[in-house]
């Protein structure tokens, strides 16, 4: 992982003294500038990453597609999306957003004698094994996104946030990153929580958020191969995810879906919520067939989103209307 | 005849032979990549890196000189180093975010500015042992500190509500408190005990303050991003990072005047000073690198790639912190 930093160091350190120092030393704000050196960093190994699953990504889809689409004018928004998540524009609200109540929160815990613990402090030799201490970190994380994602199935107003993420129809690796912008803040303050709990360090999740967005984006795309029996059983793979996703499996029954998991299928095969059929269903939500509309652009799907919330909310209002 | 003078230069080659093979090292804290690079002072090269912990950013050698006391911001501990091989001898767990340490000039207190939980933790030290006297908490974000001569006094800076504050360390009780520049960062009390410096990391200059009574007496210019200092050793003169400007001021202390600045790169922040006053090493943040500076041309001489957002910097054999 330093390898690979260091590949964009010249360029985080550019961007970082020309543009975005001088900005905060004339609006006053030098007390972020680590938190805005590591963000530059951030933003730099984000536009990389995209242009990197891009090349790799792109021509696969051509070559060997799960489903064959006449354009791909479906997927401008996602594009939109992946924009806004990863190169930080929507991380930046999160982060002002949460900074205030998760530091009164870290503050309350140390006055009530609580310090977080590490990972390394119960486990005292992955601290000499940096790697080692990833993947544990990487494992644990992974455990709570699975849960995190059967609970955004399993509650009707969550499920209406995250509708938006399954509401896409021409599914491709750009497709990850589309979801709700309050889906969204709830997946970092997810995060923070587990983070607080488990004590995962700012430069550890450089290294988590990598793999992770490597694998979703390879797991959302429109590929008709995954890693075959075995591999299919280790690392969530296209067809895998692609089943979630599909009309009819995905999102439905007793357990109101299936294959919830973000990297690891080990979670789905415990919980029994694992499906390994050779299916490639069409992608979408069974309502839209019957011409149920979940938005077009990112505006119109956000708010959509909302309404849809609210209405799960308040279930006998929306009734007597 | 012979043979004595040959058994003689063996025995000397023997007695020289330890100081000449056995490298010094520096410590420099990678506090974005949770480690420290360990380099060999005398060849410039990184001898290895190890990881440390969570976010280590500050560091200070223990009043015997037998351990440097790492503190692990967001780690919650201190790790105790060996200072001639930077082996971890122990760690000290459940220290709540340890960012700038330093011990009393009498050596019986430790302190730690929580610079996360706006507060100053207070501990009595003695012979090895930390025992927490108190926490004194701050507007926010604390920062670094001074001490008095006579160890009574800790002078803590406060970055985001721009103030210093003088905390009496017996009682914890917080004698004055003042307004500064915007986002007072280093501070340093000169030899006569007269002046308090402050360096203002928002602002392009040092504040100083009366230490009796907090009063502002002088704004003097530096640089922009005004933020650490470090002794030259002769008792008079300081040197001071500007992180924003890129450069290093000399202060000359009973002037209270800026003797010289020269150019350092990457946001240059804590610096080390060789024993005999050649070499100035300093950490460039935002290159990830140390910088050594050639005091006699003020140039720099060696650019040593460490680790992410590098900060602390110690190695033993360094001038007199006076």
């Amino acid at each position: 992982m330093q390898t690979l930093l260091q590949l964009f160091e010249p360029v985080q350190s550019w961007l970082f003294e020309n543009l975005v120092l001088p900005l905060l030393f004339h609006t006053g704000y030098m007390s972020y500038a680590e938190d805005a050196f590591s963000a530059t960093g951030d933003f730099v190994l984000a536009l990389a990453e995209i242009g990197f699953i891009y090349l790799l990504l792109r021509p696969l889809e051509t070559w060997a597609p799960a489903e064959k689409w006449e354009h791909r004018r479906g997927v401008r928004t996602d594009v939109i999306y992946t924009f806004l998540y990863k190169t930080g524009a929507l991380p930046f609200i999160f982060f002002l957003l949460l900074t205030a109540p998760l530091g009164h929160l870290d503050y309350t815990l140390r006055e009530l004698g609580y310090t977080p613990p590490n990972l390394e402090e119960l486990v005292p030799w992955l601290g000499q094994y940096p790697l080692a201490a990833l993947l544990a970190y990487i494992v644990i994380i992974d455990f709570a996104e699975y849960w995190r994602h059967r609970l955004q199935h399993r509650f009707d107003w969550w499920w209406a946030l995250h509708a938006v993420h399954h509401s896409q129809r021409t599914m491709s690796f750009w497709t990850d990153d589309r979801n709700h912008i309050l889906d969204g803040l709830f997946k970092s303050l997810w995060l923070a929580f587990i983070a607080q709990l488990i004590g995962a360090s700012g430069s550890q999740f450089v290294g988590i958020v990598f793999v992770f967005t490597l694998v979703e984006s390879l797991s959302h795309a429109n590929l008709r191969f995954g890693f075959g029996t075995v591999g299919n059983r280790l690392l969530v793979g296209p067809t895998f995810h692609r089943i979630h996703h599909g009309i009819g499996v995905g999102h439905e029954g007793g357990q109101r879906g299936c294959n919830f998991a973000t990297l690891f299928p080990i979670w789905d095969i415990i919980f029994g919520t694992a499906n390994f059929t050779r299916v490639t269903p069409p992608t979408g939500i069974r309502d839209q067939l019957d011409g149920v509309d979940y938005g077009e652009g990112f505006i119109d799907q956000q708010w959509k989103g909302l309404v849809r919330m609210w209405r799960a909310l308040t279930p006998t209002k929306s009734a007597a209307k | 005849m012979a043979l004595r003078r040959l058994v003689f230069k063996l025995l000397l080659v023997a007695a020289i032979l330890p100081s000449v093979t056995h490298a010094e090292i520096a410590i420099v804290l990678n506090s974005k990549d949770d480690d420290m690079s360990l380099i060999d002072t005398t060849t410039y090269k990184v001898i290895k890196r190890v990881p440390l912990g969570k976010e280590p950013h500050h560091l200070i050698p223990t009043p015997d000189d037998r351990y440097v006391v790492v503190g692990n911001a967001a780690g919650n501990d201190l790790v105790m180093l060996d200072p001639s091989s930077g082996d971890i001898v122990k760690r000290l767990p459940r220290i709540a975010d340890p960012y700038h340490l330093g011990f009393s000039p009498d050596q019986k207190w430790f302190v730690i500015t929580a610079n996360r939980l706006d507060r100053v933790d207070i501990y009595r030290y003695d012979n090895g042992n930390f025992t927490l006297a108190g926490k004194v908490p701050l507007p926010k974000t604390t920062s670094h500190m001074a001490f008095s001569r006579d160890s009574k006094i800790a002078y803590v800076t406060a970055q985001d509500s721009n103030q210093v504050a003088a905390i009496e360390l017996a009682t914890q009780k917080i004698i004055w408190k003042t307004s500064t520049g915007k986002e007072p960062a280093g501070v340093w009390l000169t030899p006569d005990g007269q002046h308090l410096l402050v360096g203002m990391t928002g602002e392009d200059y040092i504040e100083i303050f009366s230490p009796m009574s907090g009063k502002s007496i002088k704004r003097l210019k530096t640089g922009k991003g005004a933020h650490q200092f470090l002794p030259q050793g002769d008792g008079r003169h300081a040197f001071l990072t500007n992180r924003v400007e890129n450069t290093i001021s000399i202060i000359d202390m009973q002037k209270l005047d800026v003797v010289e600045s020269f150019r350092v790169p990457g946001g240059p922040d804590c610096m080390e000073l060789r024993k005999d006053g050649t070499e100035l090493w300093v950490t460039s943040r935002w290159i990830n690198r140390v910088s050594v500076v050639d005091l006699s041309t003020k140039k720099i001489t060696q650019s040593i790639h460490v680790g992410r957002s590098p900060h602390g910097l110690y190695f033993p054999t360094h001038a007199a912190r006076q």
